[in-house]
Parts: C-alpha cells; structure tokens; sequence
C-alpha cells in the first residue's frame, strides 16, 4: 500500500480535491481504491463540522485501543497481537489529526498574513 | 448508493478509511488465525500422549476463503472472516489407542507458524511506517 | 495477567505430568539392585498412571483434554528370582528375588518422557518468542 494510495481514501472521504484545496462545487472522481468511501457530494460542511467528525474518530480510536488493552490486562479474549495493533491505530490516527491541525493553523497564518 | 455511503461519512467512518486497505486486513486476519494456531499446536503437543485425542489446526476453509476475498480485493469480505479451531479430520492415528498426534510433523508445524508470524507483523509494521510517512513527512 | 499462550495451562499440566514419570523412572533405576526395602521385600517397580482432564476451552471452543497424572501404582509382575546363595537375602533354596525393573524398559520410558519434556518446553519458548515479536509490530 503506497502511501498516496492510503491516503487518497481520506482525501476524497473529506471532501478535499488531491492537491489540497476544497472544491465542494467539483466532483471528485470515484476512488479506484477498494474500500474508499464515496467522494462526498458538495456538502457544503465548515472545517468545524470536519474537524469535529475527525476529532470524534480518533477518540473512538483511542476509546477501543484502551478497552482492548484493559480486556488483555484482565485476561479476557482479546489477544495480544490485537491489542499492539489497536494502539498502533490509534496512535497514527492521532497524528493524522495533529498533522491536519499543524497544516490548517499555518494555513489560517498565511492568510491572516496577507496585506488587506 | 450515493446516499448509504454519505451516511457513512456522516457516521464518522472517516479515520476507518485509512485502515480499509485489503492487504492490512488480510495480514491482521492472518495475525488471528496464526495466534490460534499456536494455540492448537501446543494443545497437540501437551497431549502427545493422551489416549484418543485427535489433533487440532485452524479450520481447512480459512486459507481459502482468505484467498477468495483478498482477489476480489473487498475489505469487507476480509474483515469479516473468522478463523477457528476445528478437529483435523485428516490426521492419521499415530498410536494404538487412537491418538493423532506426530510430534515431528507438530514440531514442523510449529516452526512455519513462527515464520508465518515474523512475516505478518513485518508487513504490518511497514504498513504503519508508510502511513507515518505520508502523514508526517518524516520517517521516524 | 496476561496469557503468552492461551493453551499455557495444558503445556503446564503436560510438562508436570512428564516430569514425575521422569522422577518415577529415576527411582525405579536406582533401585534395580534394592533387594532388600524397608518392608524387607525386593523393590517393587513403579508405575505412572496417565489420564486425560477437560481443560479450560481454547478461544471459546469445545473443553480440550489435557494430560494429569492419576497416580502412582505398583508394577504387579512378579519378581524374578536368581540363584545367588551367597546373598544374606537368599532364601532356603538359595534364590534371591530380584526387583522387577528392566532396564531397557526404563530407558525407553525415560527416552520417550525427556522428549515429550522437551517438546512442550519448546512449546513456551516459541509462544515467547512470538509474542516479543508481536509487540515489536510498529517499532522501526
């Protein structure tokens, strides 16, 4: 899985156009990738709804990788490979999100930098 | 279609997308039926010489129910696979009072289960690496 | 605490099980020549007796068997006797009875105990490694 081909998914899932600008108004071709959500119609969505909806995936993630540790710690039916890569998940899913913060902050600095 | 797949986005299925590549599922579905192979194989093992017991292994249909959905390239198909434990129907009996058990042939097994497992969490490990990457430009 | 092997318990029970036999067989070989015990009788051969338990289930499925030792009995052939007048043992007719322990049968017994011993020990060191390997999955 290349890392274009793994990220192409999010890109379209968010309603972004690959080079990095939202254009609701376009549609965005159908991902070839298997799994990939549908491009998202012209929805019209603020960042914030976006973000909020990100926010809440990454806490559902970090919620189950949680559950999954403390279900192996208490000798339940979860097994260990299950466990590592629940976290592993949860942690590159916080990233995906503090990366996409990192990059709208300096974006939202560009423009605040802009002579009016 | 449109609309059951927007639903989707709707229901914050969004980070999921990055984890529903086929390949990833399959190496953590083969990560399942590896761990209870194990399991299986050291049962085989602790009974080498009960009488009448009959060899364990992972269910015979897994491998190619894998196969089938990892060439249709559907990661909802692969997910919802599920390994299990089944009698070896195949398995001779070694002993007179039916025991099925060969310890080599256990031994054997036992020595491809663990390369089956470096390999898995190789590919799984390089699957996290490249999303590291993508996300973060940087390779550490 | 967490399980290296959900089938731990069978792998235990097997190689408590081996060792006595190996502790059995020991005792048996030293007191090949005893003709002469506490009770003032040869030394009667020792003999382990295996049974097969239901252990906890696998992953949910049907209870597994495992190996128990049921208990120690007496070996009932009879002695053999040897003409050896000279033994303070020695009978009237001067036959000494000799304990009924062969010791081609014991090494076979021991053999085949050390190599089910060291399969299950095996056993735990591959399950140890495997998961060692399981926690590296992410680490670059």
């Amino acid at each position: 899985m290349t890392p274009i081909s793994s990220i192409q998914p999010l890109i379209s899932a968010y309603g972004m156009t690959p080079g990095g600008s939202i254009a609701p108004s376009l549609p965005v071709a159908p991902a070839e990738q298997p799994g990939a959500l549908a491009p998202a119609q012209p929805t019209g969505e603020s960042f914030s709804t976006m973000l909020g909806k990100m926010v809440a995936d990454v806490n559902g993630k970090q919620i189950s990788a949680a559950n999954a540790v403390n279900n192996l710690q208490a000798g339940g039916d979860v097994s260990l490979h299950q466990a590592v890569i629940a976290m592993e998940e949860a942690n590159v899913s916080f990233q995906l999100m503090v990366e996409v913060r990192n990059k709208l902050l300096d974006a939202y600095q560009e423009i605040m930098k802009m002579q009016v | 279609m449109a609309s059951v797949l927007l639903n989707n986005v709707r229901k914050s299925r969004m980070i999921d997308a990055l984890f529903n590549q086929p390949d990833y599922l399959a190496a953590k579905k083969q990560l399942d039926a590896i761990a209870l192979r194990e399991d299986a194989i050291a049962s085989n093992i602790a009974n080498l010489e009960t009488p009448g017991y009959k060899r364990l292994d992972v269910a015979p249909a897994f491998n190619s129910e894998l196969q089938r959905a990892c060439a249709a390239r559907d990661p909802q198909e692969i997910a919802s696979l599920k390994p299990e434990l089944a009698v070896d129907s195949k398995a001779a009996a070694i002993s007179p009072d039916g025991n099925t058990v060969n310890l080599e042939s256990e031994l054997l097994e036992m020595n491809k289960n663990s390369m089956a497992n470096t390999l898995e969490t190789q590919l799984v490990t390089t699957d996290f690496y490249r999303l590291r990457m993508a996300i973060t430009g940087k390779s550490s | 605490m967490i399980d290296i092997l959900s089938g731990i318990q069978s792998t235990a029970a097997a190689l408590d099980a081996e060792r006595q036999r190996l502790d059995i067989i020991s005792e048996n070989l030293a007191n090949v020549n005893t003709t002469h015990g506490p009770d003032g009788k040869p030394y009667q051969r020792q003999v382990v007796v295996f049974e097969s338990a239901l252990q906890q289930a696998i992953n949910g499925g049907a209870a597994v068997p495992t190996l128990r030792v049921a208990g120690i009995e007496k070996d009932p052939r009879p002695f053999e006797t040897v003409y050896e007048p000279g033994n303070p043992d020695a009978d009237s007719h001067g036959m000494v009875s000799m304990p009924n322990v062969n010791i081609h049968e014991e090494m076979a017994d021991m053999i085949s105990a050390e190599r089910a011993f060291e399969a299950n020990l095996t056993v735990v060191k591959n399950a140890r490694a495997m998961a060692l390997q399981v926690l590296s999955i992410g680490k670059h």
